[in-house]
């Protein structure tokens, strides 16, 4: 059992080999007399062991993952919150009829739908060659790591990544620059501060979260099923069409509704990368919670008419494209 | 023999990965690159080169706060998360308990509704417990964040494992708390080293929650945020460029510990 | 002598489905007793519920006289062998044997003492600070049953912990239980779907069937004597031949077949003439021959089919009505047999029957 020299001659010269170390000290919180009558009496019962398992998970999942949308959905009925003493609050749907009677408030959300739509697409049209790059042509072995060099900007973060789209696209980024010195333009063409740098840098943040569900869907794929199809005369265009689009369905489904969802929930990069023609709702909806026009029922209502209709988009367009209920795992 | 058509598809393919990475690269490199600028004003070309914004940023007060803050803030939300994910996972695995699909919706909720509408509903939320916004509401405000990801890779996990390995430690005289500690908790360790690497990542990372859940004392995230909305320097690329390099070497490890798990 | 295991009446369903129906079985100390049975049979959830993992719906389960129905599997005194050995993976083999015994919470010295003792009863000792990953699958067999041992169980169950192993090493391992389980005296319990192993290793083979016993008795019994017609199938191969008792002669029966008056061992039944019974006539026992035997039971046949199996050949042959019989024949008798027509023979001794359950008399 022990076998190297060192303890073997130590051992030795006591004359008694070194007894390896098996216990873990558990014994001892198990035969205890506290453990015994609180732990160890609790989980020897049914309803103990149901308690320990499912108690502090289901506390957990109702106070914080219900909870907040549960207290957003009350707040955005009430006519004042926070409540001021002498100020009495009932109920109310005015919080919703202001959204549709503002283009104010209208326009942004459409803005934010539009965006999070283009970016979706032109993400899932840009990362698929990629993904099946990775996925098919790369070798197996050499797969883990072109996929990890495409990770090295993940780890940077939402808001280094966003401030690095500016070092390129500002009137002496680098692309401005670039075509100065190669003649091609006099003066910097504006490109920040526009819906073109805004939707650059949406497509730029979140593009990963397209990869991955396409690459494992795509990576699933068996290569005999395009060497079939090849042998049975399809050309590349064909296998494609017909087998790896098809089969692909779930990355597609599940990449799109994740880039969306993330993408309609972005808040700091349209503040530094768009305009003022580029608000967007979040930033509207942050408008009702700081500054002056502190107004949090209808903040709550605006929250809730975005969720809602971004869980609709995202669900029909999973109901179109996958066929079957999903979600977005 | 090898026609010159039937490899086009490939060659192109391989071309759009790499162009694909270079895009990805590309402004991030500039941005390294922006903070060994001679000047006080970021533009190209960039023309002489040094290293004093480095020394700036590492005397910098507000941001070696900041960093500790965020630090400080990661390591209790992932302890939190890992925790509470963890227990989520083993519930939804346990048998004879109804409504698992249910429980499994729930755990994933936060993953699903987008950022900005998490934020304010947290917001709310801690108004409405009368909790102060500050560093225990952001904390509470990212392990809501990080527990679907360490639901679903502990999920993943639990469900190779094999089913009888618990049981084994039952007939050897384990009771359910003793089987979990020394048997199913140890089998999960390297998902789960994983999945805290990635809720420190999505702690430091985050900003929106922050933003609508923090005090005055800024995170990394806000003290950029603030900093690039108060004007460009070559001190925010020295900074930026900073915490990319330790959060790519602490993602970089990450990766390699999941690959480790995966191969045992 | 009080039984070490003892079923009481025992039925364990699951919503519509009885997968235990009134069990009632005693087992010696110090045995080696076999649930053998097709899967489905209710063997496994036997086990299952003796090692705690499965509570019966009625009835009571004693171990060494004590009702344990409601005990749950850590405060009972069994250990099971997994049929994938549940080897934990993140242990090295010393821990995996020391994991049982810390939790009955002995003193570091003594672990190490009876860990290093079952290591060197299989010959491991050089693999202790492996782990399981580490070793083959006959050598974490091996490990799998110290570490059931290791906490001195009443009853060892075993639960078809042979099925992942290749044909030459599950038959050495077969030997090796079985020296295992004489070495240390205790009472295996052992669960398997092959009627081989049962019975090369068993003291006492319990044949379930639809959740019953169907029979129960050691080795030479059940191959010999079988109860019905199941545990006649079950067992080894065999020739079923459906007869009606004419009348008896001594212990012995005289039976028509298709006309052809047979003899045999009446096996323990008083059958009347007109009883319907199956003869049980086992391969082995038939004599082919090309010329008519002088004495003992005799039909006349054709050779359908001849397989060479090495050590001997497998006929198939048919007889009477198209009843195909089995006979194996000695490489050296098949030469004589040329010819397609033969007589198959066998000494009444031989044979034993079986009561039909099915006819009405």
């Amino acid at each position: 059992m022990v076998s190297s020299n060192t303890t073997a001659g130590y051992a030795a010269g006591r004359g008694d080999a070194p007894v390896p170390k098996y216990s873990t000290g558990i014994a001892k919180v198990v035969n205890s007399a506290l453990y015994r009558h609180t732990l160890g009496a609790a989980v020897e019962s049914r309803i103990g062991r149901i308690i320990l398992l499912a108690g502090v998970p289901l506390v957990w999942l109702i106070m914080l993952h219900v909870g907040p949308i549960y207290q957003m959905l009350k707040i955005s009925l009430m006519s004042h919150y926070p409540v001021l003493p002498g100020v009495e609050s009932h109920f109310t749907l005015d919080n919703y009829a202001i959204f549709f009677k503002e283009s104010l408030y209208f326009t942004p959300l459409i803005k934010s739908f539009i965006f999070a739509t283009a970016a979706t697409a032109v993400t899932l049209v840009v990362v698929y060659p990629v993904a099946y790059y990775v996925a098919k042509v790369v070798k197996p072995e050499g797969r883990s790591k072109a996929l990890l060099l495409l990770l090295v900007p993940f780890w940077a973060g939402e808001l280094i990544r966003t401030f690095s789209v500016i070092m390129l696209l500002a009137n002496r980024g680098a692309v401005n620059v670039l075509l100065r010195e190669i003649g091609l333009i006099d003066r910097p063409i504006p490109m920040l501060y526009t819906s073109f740098s805004l939707g650059f840098g949406l497509v730029y943040l979140i593009c990963l979260y397209m990869l991955l569900p396409l690459y494992s869907a795509i990576e699933k794929i068996p290569g005999q099923y395009l060497d079939a199809a090849a042998d049975l005369g399809a050309g590349p265009f064909t296998r494609f069409r017909r087998i790896i689009l098809p089969l692909s369905k779930d990355g597609i489904v599940s990449g799109c509704s994740l880039v969306f969802l993330t993408c309609i929930g972005v808040f700091a990069t349209p503040m530094l990368l768009g305009g003022p023609n580029t608000v967007l709702f979040p930033e509207t909806i942050s408008g009702f919670f700081h500054g002056a026009s502190d107004k949090w029922p209808v903040g709550a209502a605006f929250a809730l008419i975005m969720l809602v209709t971004a869980l609709i988009t995202a669900g029909i367009f999973m109901r179109l494209v996958g066929g079957k209920k999903r979600s977005a795992f | 023999m090898r026609n010159m058509f039937a490899d086009a598809p490939r060659t192109s393919l391989t071309a759009i990965y790499w162009a694909f990475l270079l895009y990805l690269l590309l402004p991030l490199t500039l941005m390294m690159a922006m903070s060994f600028k001679d000047a006080n004003f970021v533009a190209f070309p960039i023309g002489d080169w040094t290293l004093d914004w480095y020394a700036k940023v590492m005397q910098d007060k507000q941001f070696l706060e900041a960093c500790l803050y965020s630090v400080m803030i990661a390591a209790a939300s992932t302890l939190a998360a890992t925790t509470l994910g963890t227990w989520i996972a083993m519930l939804i695995v346990a048998e004879g308990i109804k409504g698992q699909v249910i429980i499994f919706a729930l755990a994933c909720l936060p993953a699903v509704v987008p950022g900005m509408i998490s934020a304010i509903s947290l917001r709310i939320f801690i108004s409405t417990i009368d909790m102060p916004t500050g560093t225990a509401a952001i904390i509470l405000g990212h392990t809501v964040h990080a527990v679907p990801f360490v639901v679903v890779m502990a999920l993943t996990r639990l469900r190779s494992m094999p089913g009888n390995l618990v049981d084994a430690a039952r007939d050897l005289g384990a009771d359910s708390i003793v089987a979990f500690f020394r048997v199913t908790l140890p089998y999960l360790g390297p998902a789960l080293v994983g999945g805290m690497i990635f809720c420190v990542l999505l702690s430091i990372d985050d900003f929106v929650r922050t933003f609508f859940l923090g005090g005055y004392r800024p995170t990394l995230p806000m003290l950029i945020f603030a900093k690039v909305q108060g004007g460009m320097s070559p001190e925010i690329n020295a900074m930026a460029t900073l915490v990319l390099v330790v959060t790519a070497a602490v993602g970089l490890y990450a990766e390699y510990m999941t690959r480790r798990a995966r191969t045992r | 002598m009080q039984p070490v295991v003892q079923f009481d009446n025992v039925t364990k369903s699951y919503g519509k489905h009885v997968a235990v129906e009134n069990l009632n079985l005693s087992i010696e100390a110090g045995k080696f007793v076999t649930l053998l049975g097709p899967s489905g049979c209710g063997k496994s959830t036997s086990l299952r519920m003796l090692g705690g993992f499965e509570t019966p719906n009625s009835g009571r389960i004693l171990l060494g006289g004590k009702d344990v129905t409601r005990v749950p599997p850590n405060k009972r005194n069994v250990n099971i062998v997994f049929q994938d050995y549940a080897l934990f993976p993140h242990m090295s083999i010393a821990k995996n044997i020391a994991f049982g015994l810390e939790l009955k919470g002995f003193d570091n010295q003594h672990i190490h003492r009876r860990v290093s003792e079952l290591l060197e009863l299989v010959q491991l000792q050089d693999y202790a600070k492996r782990l399981p990953s580490e070793l083959s699958g006959g050598q974490r067999q091996r490990v799998a049953l110290m570490r059931a041992l290791a906490p001195d169980p009443e009853v060892l169950l075993l639960d078809e912990p042979l099925s992942a192993l290749d044909a030459k090493l599950r038959q050495q391992m077969q030997i090796e239980l079985k020296s295992i389980q004489e070495k240390t005296g205790k009472t295996f319990m052992f669960v398997t779907h092959d009627q081989e192993e049962a019975l090369t290793m068993s003291d006492t083979i319990v044949v379930m069937n639809k959740g019953r016993i169907e029979q129960m008795g050691d080795p030479n019994t059940l191959y010999g004597r079988p109860g019905s017609v199941f545990v006649a199938n079950f067992i080894g191969e065999t020739n079923l031949l459906r007869s009606t008792v004419v009348g008896t002669e001594g212990d012995q029966a005289a039976l028509n077949w298709n006309g052809v008056t047979i003899k045999a061992a009446q096996g323990g039944l008083t059958p009347k003439a007109g009883d319907h019974l199956y003869v049980v006539l086992r391969p082995e026992a038939i004599h082919c021959s090309a010329a008519e035997p002088e004495s003992g039971n005799r039909i006349k046949g054709k050779i359908r089919q001849r397989v060479f199996k090495g050590n001997h050949t497998s006929l198939s042959v048919e007889v009477g009505d198209g009843t195909m019989l089995n006979a194996l024949v000695h490489p050296a008798d098949v030469s004589q047999l040329n010819g397609e027509e033969i007589w198959v023979g066998w000494k009444p001794e031989t044979t034993t029957v079986i009561p039909d359950r099915h006819a009405h008399n």
